[in-house]
């Protein structure tokens, strides 16, 4: 049979794409164990001969980490609901309803992306100091929304596309409001495009660095990548302590993946509901 | 309330949040940027710029150089997106079907994307070492083939971060092909099967079709993202190895605001650059019918 | 529909609350006084011990710290000023004030501090520029100078003939792979910062009186393929050597000697390596001395600093400039001092770190600080890296860096 075949051609092509995708991470963490900052090494060992775990020690108990982690989740965590809250809905309307300026509104979501965003930094920050939002969590969140919400509206606008329309119809004859409809038929279905919308909402928080570096001039409303970025001077940068930190730093995101990792699971979620 | 009321205000209901903060944040840094490019906004004139009409425009389209740029930034785009797409695409597609520990790929393969780009881009840097960097020893010690000039030679600069950039991006593409595989049902492969479809026809036929609505926006706004996106190659070649010759259009852009403070004169080549994407997500959507709904 | 309407007022009142809430959390001007600045980390910490010693002294006054990478300081510096807001001390290196000041950033100094005051600082530590003080110096140096793993070299080489030699013995590969085990000479063959001091060393230099750039010289010339030569005829400088990887060789021992500033040496006593440190040898052609360009860093008032806050200010730039604390961190980090009194003062800490950094910073050359030293950074850099890859010669680069730099300013300037 066929089968047999590509199943272990599947296997060995994965395994191959995922050690050449994790090979440079793990020099990430032999970069996070070598003593007196060496950022390159000249041997191909990935643990250092003298290795260390004092970065790690150092970066957790020594800096402001564990206050940069809890600004960034604090961050990330009102992103990722406000993006999944307002994309969702957003997306539905998009998908569903002809209104008047409906392809001029998805077009102009995108107009912003495609503006060089090192340009837009200096009026960002002359709007937030006038909206008072300057050094502020809600200035941040907001900016970063608004950074995740076109591709987040686009891609619950897509998913929705591909739902059949009868589903909700059957449920507004049977006398639900469109609201109901939407919320008991409709966004069950679309989970997991919630999904992906919740990682890229929660990624454009989480590792955003120029943003926060115009928004925010305060040390105690540090975010995790102005932390890091705090331990680099231009010559003298503390390249284990950075290392180890950004080990850290990838370990929520792996553990929200784990989480989200069942709305990606073939055959869970719609399969036979559809049609 | 009659129904039909609540079929004309609702959908408005809920876009209005949406449009409050893309207005909000939006709207003002773009309409600023606009109207800069038609100043003199420079170092010598930062608080007193006055408008100078179309001169900065001119002086753009009047640099040849910058044709050869745009060429080399076409480039960038084109096959880091092509790259993205195939390989994030082709990853899902087989994470999608029956494998061993696919929990464990799954999660091991959205690193890339999870770890901060900053240490990644320059580890990668030191990969590139042409003495001791992993890929030139792996190419000397076990393929026997000579070492590459990564950061002498022009063509071999403008690979490394590619290549690099391509790691960054494909698990993106990979999460976004895996939650849009989730909404094609069985059925439809099953229906093809008794149509007589092979593995290619189920591919053309029901797959990429399906994935399409979902995937069509990760592309545009992938190849929006990647042609402005000038960190990682700068990172890469340690800021344009060798003698300039690994820059990309928006490089210019920061180049003129940040080392020569020619703000006006970046702005409108911002503007430049922003209508040439329009022209391509226009063309683009039109071209796939990515507004239009599936099954209409 | 009413779940509708109410679901839609949630969020809009939602964000409008998030909105007015957060608004009103933002921070108003509360009368302290911030810092932004990017010095190293030792520095750092010797910063923020001042910094409560001074808030110690003058109850009431709070004085904050943000640290910047070099060039995120200057932007978002300009970024604020042009709000009107940002800190009231900005700390840089001296090259930072020619643009602020051109965009009137920074304010001039010689009326809130007084010439008096400004007389207690060493000849050429304070940047002029239309002969006012932008900034108060509280150190000088940012000089390259040579450093040698003694392990390999016992004295310093005298002469670019004998540094050529020792570099060559010492760049040996033992096991015959293919990759060196050590290599002579080692620094950043990719920044023209590192060619300067070769410049001088040939008699050049990279601009006129006028600010005008004098990069086709003769000296530039063979400035240029005496590092080539280093490269190419000599083999002790590795191929592709950026500063990353020269750290990394001469922090593993793999390198005898590397061409670094002093904020660099204490990483190599940190590495475990037995450092000596010497002005880079002169060049045997010309017998003169190579100068590395040397800079002070100091601190700039920002023009929208409020004026209730000067008197203050001018007594924590006092304070932060006084002979203690740069003797303080000449001993603890081997900075130079930019006082007066405090260089006098020098000999008695008997360091010979700091008096081979002396050395080199009296051999050096000042760094200009006008604006258009930015335009001809930028257009060294690419054919100086064309040189070192064999693309072009010494003779074509130079006359390519002249022509980049001269129209980079007339751009700079429109």
């Amino acid at each position: 049979m066929k089968g047999r075949g590509t199943r272990i051609a599947a296997h060995v092509f994965l395994v191959v794409v995922t050690l050449v995708t994790v090979y440079p991470i793990v020099q990430i963490v032999g970069i996070s164990l070598r003593p007196a900052d060496r950022l390159y090494s000249t041997s191909l060992r990935v643990i250092p001969e003298d290795a260390t775990g004092r970065a790690y020690y150092s970066v957790v108990f020594e800096k402001d980490f564990l206050l940069w982690l809890r600004n960034s989740a604090i961050v990330s965590a009102i992103v990722t609901l406000v993006g999944v809250a307002l994309a969702s809905t957003a997306g539905y309307v998009f998908s569903r309803f002809r209104f008047v300026a409906r392809k001029f509104g998805l077009y102009s979501l995108l107009i912003a992306q495609m503006f060089p965003a090192t340009m837009l930094l200096l009026p960002l920050y002359v709007l937030m100091k006038g909206l008072h939002l300057l050094d502020s969590m809600a200035g941040l969140s907001v900016a970063y929304a608004a950074t995740a919400l076109p591709f987040c509206v686009w891609t619950m606008k897509g998913y929705y596309d591909t739902i059949p329309r009868e589903l909700e119809e059957a449920a507004l004859i049977d006398g639900a409001s469109y609201w109901r409809a939407f919320r008991t038929v409709v966004l069950p279905l679309a989970a997991p495009a919630l999904a992906i919308t919740a990682i890229f909402s929660f990624m454009s928080a989480w590792s955003e660095f120029m943003v926060a570096r115009v928004i925010i001039s305060t040390r105690t409303l540090y975010t995790l990548p102005l932390g890091l970025e705090s331990l680099s001077s231009t010559f003298q940068t503390e390249w284990a302590n950075y290392a180890a930190g950004s080990v850290l730093v990838s370990l929520p995101v792996v553990l929200i993946f784990l989480f989200l990792n069942r709305y990606f699971v073939s055959g869970l979620t719609l399969g036979g509901v559809k049609q | 309330m009659k129904a039909s009321t609540e079929k004309k205000i609702f959908p408005y209901m809920l876009l209005l949040p949406t449009v409050v903060v893309m207005v909000l944040v939006v709207a003002y840094p773009l309409v600023y940027n606009f109207v800069l490019s038609f100043k003199n906004m420079s170092m010598y004139h930062y608080y007193d710029a006055r408008f100078v009409g179309l001169r900065h425009y001119a002086s753009i389209f009047t640099q040849t150089e910058l044709y050869w740029v745009f060429g080399k930034t076409l480039i960038w785009t084109v096959v880091n997106v092509f790259l993205h797409v195939a390989l994030g695409v082709g990853i899902a597609l087989v994470l999608n079907g029956r494998v061993v520990g696919s929990g464990v790929f799954r999660s091991l393969l959205i690193l890339p994307w999870a770890v901060p780009q900053y240490i990644s881009a320059l580890t990668w840097r030191g990969m590139f070492n042409h003495e001791y960097g992993a890929v030139n020893l792996i190419l000397k010690n076990v393929l026997h083939l000579a070492p590459i000039p990564w950061f002498s030679d022009a063509t071999w600069a403008f690979a490394a971060p590619i290549i690099t950039n391509v790691w960054l991006g494909f698990p993106f593409m990979m999460i976004v092909a895996l939650g849009g595989l989730q909404s094609i049902p069985h059925e439809l492969y099953e229906a093809a099967e008794l149509d007589g479809a092979g593995p290619l026809g189920k591919l053309k036929n029901v797959t990429l079709p399906l994935l399409k609505p979902v995937l069509a926006p990760a592309v545009v706004l992938g190849t929006v993202w990647t042609f402005n996106n000038m960190n990682v190659i700068w990172l890469v070649t340690g800021g344009g190895l060798p003698a300039d010759k690994t820059h990309i259009l928006v490089t210019y852009i920061y180049k003129a605001a940040f080392t020569y403070y020619r703000y006006s004169y970046a702005a409108a080549f911002s503007v430049i650059v922003f209508f040439l994407l329009l022209g391509f997500t226009l063309a683009f959507m039109r071209h796939f019918k990515v507004t239009e709904a599936v099954f209409e | 529909m009413t779940r509708t309407l109410r679901f839609s007022v949630f969020l809009i009142s939602a964000l409008l609350l998030v909105y007015a809430a957060l608004s009103g959390c933002a921070k108003k001007d509360d009368g302290s006084i911030a810092i932004w600045e990017q010095m190293d980390p030792e520095e750092q910490k010797l910063l923020d011990a001042r910094l409560a010693a001074f808030q110690a002294s003058h109850p009431g006054v709070e004085v904050t710290r943000l640290h910047f990478e070099t060039e995120l300081l200057r932007t978002q510096f300009q970024t604020a000023g042009l709000a009107g807001g940002g800190p009231c001390l900005v700390f840089g290196p001296s090259d930072q004030i020619g643009p602020m000041s051109t965009m009137k950033l920074i304010r001039p100094l010689n009326e809130l501090l007084g010439e008096e005051f400004l007389s207690t600082f060493v000849e050429g530590s304070l940047d002029t520029l239309n002969g006012l003080v932008y900034a108060v110096p509280d150190q000088v140096g940012n000089h390259l100078a040579l450093v040698y793993n003694k392990k390999y070299v016992k004295d310093a080489p005298a002469n670019t003939n004998e540094l050529i030699a020792v570099a060559r013995k010492n760049t040996v590969d033992e096991n015959g792979d293919g990759v060196a085990d050590r290599y002579g000479l080692v620094f950043n063959a990719v920044e023209p910062f590192w060619l300067v001091p070769f410049l001088g060393g040939y008699g050049g230099w990279i601009m006129d009186a006028r600010s005008g750039p004098t990069l086709d010289s003769p000296a530039m010339v063979k400035a240029l393929g005496f590092v080539r030569d280093l490269r190419v005829k000599h083999a002790v400088l590795p191929k592709e050597c950026d500063y990353q990887q020269a750290e990394t060789l001469f922090k593993e021992g793999k390198a005898a000697m590397i061409i670094n500033g002093p904020w660099s040496w204490g990483g190599y006593i940190g590495a475990g390596i037995d450092v000596g440190v010497a002005p880079i040898p002169r060049v045997s052609e010309t017998g003169l001395w190579p100068s590395p360009m040397v800079s002070s860093k100091g601190y700039s008032v920002n023009v929208h600093c409020p004026k209730e806050k000067l008197p203050v200010v001018k007594e924590l730039l006092d304070f932060l400039t006084s002979d203690e604390n740069q003797l303080e961190s000449a001993r603890k980090i081997k900075m130079l001092p930019a006082r007066r009194t405090a260089v006098d003062a020098l000999g008695s800490i008997g360091d010979p770190f700091l008096e081979s950094s002396l050395a080199q910073v009296r051999l050096g050359r000042r760094m200009p600080v006008v604006p258009e030293m930015r335009a001809i950074w930028d257009s060294m850099r690419p054919a100086f890296q064309n040189v070192l890859n064999g693309e072009t010669d010494p003779e074509t680069a130079a006359a390519e860096m002249q022509k980049a730099a001269v129209e980079s300013i007339a751009k700079m300037k429109e």
